[in-house]
């Protein structure tokens, strides 16, 4: 149990310092780039929104 | 006596360019052949069945796209020095880097599963059961990597892609037409019946297997991890060049020997193909099972360590080939890891193995246009790229590959997921 708490422990701290350390893009962020990451998140909500429904729609 | 002194210094320069290409060459021809893995040997052979040479054509388009896409991996890797995985989390920052990097490890994985799925299929056609072919593949695949060294690891990955071109004997073996091969090579058509909702279905299936998310985080890893320079670039690009010409080949000799030996025949897989082709010549059902299972084999070797290099570059652990074990234990840890759990699976009885195979169509669906977007993007980045940013025909080429492949592939996901839609 210990050992499985020191893995957990080791990993949350491994994901932090990932975090920390790439927590400012470093790219510039002109309005073109701007533009296609807005429109990526949408892309990607509506696909993950389709299946979603269609997990639904298939547990019911 | 001047051009002899010209000619002998025009052979010493072409000489030392080629020992030069041969020395860099590599992660493009492996990562092209690769590509063709069991789920595209498959893809290929229901192409030849249900279209016979019909779709040769698009094919030989899918060539240029597949090198316009991965080319640019390449100067990324050489001008940067980082992973694909690494130049995410830098460039976007943790929220995009944790998304390519968890939607690439998953994608990975149930490709992986569907690697050893072919690899079973193909050998069980020679009744090796499926514990003996998973033994076997972790064998090969770990004794690979334990030389700790990139160029021995390059070298038996070459071996393996040549050992992929054993479907070109297969096609001579049936004395094609060399004249409807040409024609339907470079005349766009569909096949008789037009284009329904099946056929759409197989160009986008070979579309899909052309361009695939971790073909972008292998070669730029590969490119790292083999130390390519700005200078290399050139002989970089010659060697994707190559590998996009073996990539076509390879799926159109295939396309030509089921089309001509089974067209109209219902094909599965590719497994049954070379089941349904050993009565009509054992040769050649032999070489597309044999092919069947290298290709396995080296799309499960690069997917497996897409995902390691990934997980190394993120984590900050040592993750280069040239380390041994010791001195990158949790890199060879998650390439061993991916290989045990994705060649367990296959093992188990009555595993959901056809819904596994349809949900990697799905979720890679989602990843392939997040990571074309990254990479033109980064490769427009002045800061980045400096003068090997992409060029006005670079950018046009790509964001026109990349915007149709944003729809096509949407549209597959959506019919995938809602099969009677178009109907």
């Amino acid at each position: 149990m210990k050992l499985i708490a020191a893995i957990y422990e080791d990993l949350v701290s491994q994901i932090r310092r990932v975090n920390e350390r790439y927590r400012t893009p470093r790219i510039q962020m002109t309005p073109f780039v701007k533009f296609c990451l807005i429109g990526l998140r949408v892309y990607l909500f509506t696909l993950v929104g389709l299946m979603l429904f269609k997990f639904v729609t298939l547990v019911k | 006596m001047d051009f002899f002194s010209k000619a002998y210094y025009e052979l010493r320069r072409s000489s030392k360019a080629l020992r030069l290409f041969l020395a860099i060459a590599g992660p493009g021809i492996i990562v092209m052949v690769a590509d063709n893995d069991a789920g595209g040997i498959t893809t290929y052979t229901t192409t030849g069945a249900q279209t016979g040479l019909h779709l040769l054509w698009f094919l030989v388009l899918l060539g240029p796209v597949a090198y316009f896409v991965q080319e640019m991996t390449v100067r990324l890797g050489a001008v940067t020095k980082r992973g694909h995985a690494e130049a995410i989390f830098d460039s976007f920052g943790a929220f995009w880097g944790w998304f390519s990097l968890l939607d690439l490890v998953i994608t990975d994985w149930l490709t992986m599963i569907t690697e050893f799925i072919g690899m079973t299929a193909a050998l069980s056609i020679f009744h090796v059961p499926a514990f003996i072919t998973v033994l076997l593949a972790w064998l090969i695949m770990g004794g690979m990597i334990m030389s700790g060294r990139y160029w021995t690891w390059e070298k038996l990955a070459l071996g393996f892609c040549v050992i992929n071109m054993i479907y070109v004997p297969a096609a001579f073996m049936i004395h094609p037409s060399v004249h409807e091969i040409l024609y339907n090579s470079v005349v766009p058509h569909f096949p008789p019946g037009g284009l329904t909702n099946d056929l759409f279905f197989l160009l986008m299936a070979n579309i899909g297997t052309t361009i695939a998310p971790w073909m972008l985080f292998f070669q730029q890893s590969s490119v790292v991890d083999k130390g390519m320079q700005e200078k290399d670039i050139l002989y970089g690009k010659i060697d994707t060049a190559i590998g996009a010409l073996l990539t076509v080949v390879v799926a159109m000799v295939l396309i030509v020997v089921t089309g001509k030996l089974l067209f109209g025949v219902q094909v599965d897989d590719a497994a049954a193909a070379a089941v349904k082709l050993m009565p009509m010549s054992r040769y050649i059902g032999t070489f597309v099972a044999i092919g069947l299972f290298d290709a396995g084999l080296l799309g499960a070797i690069c997917i497996s360590l897409a995902s390691s290099w990934a997980f190394g570059e993120v984590f900050g652990w040592a993750h280069s080939l040239n380390n041994k074990v010791r001195e990158a234990p949790w890199f060879y840890a998650y390439y061993v890891f991916d290989l045990l759990l994705a060649g367990t699976v296959v093992l188990i009885p009555h595993a959901p193995l056809v819904l596994i195979t349809l949900f990697v169509q799905v979720i890679a669906t989602t990843l392939l246009p997040a990571a074309l977007v990254f990479l033109i993007l980064l490769l427009n980045d002045e800061k980045t790229m400096g003068a090997y940013k992409n060029n006005l025909f670079e950018n046009v080429a790509n964001i026109g590959i990349t915007l149709l492949i944003i729809v096509l592939s949407t549209a597959y996901g959506v019919t995938t997921l809602f099969p009677n839609l178009l109907k």
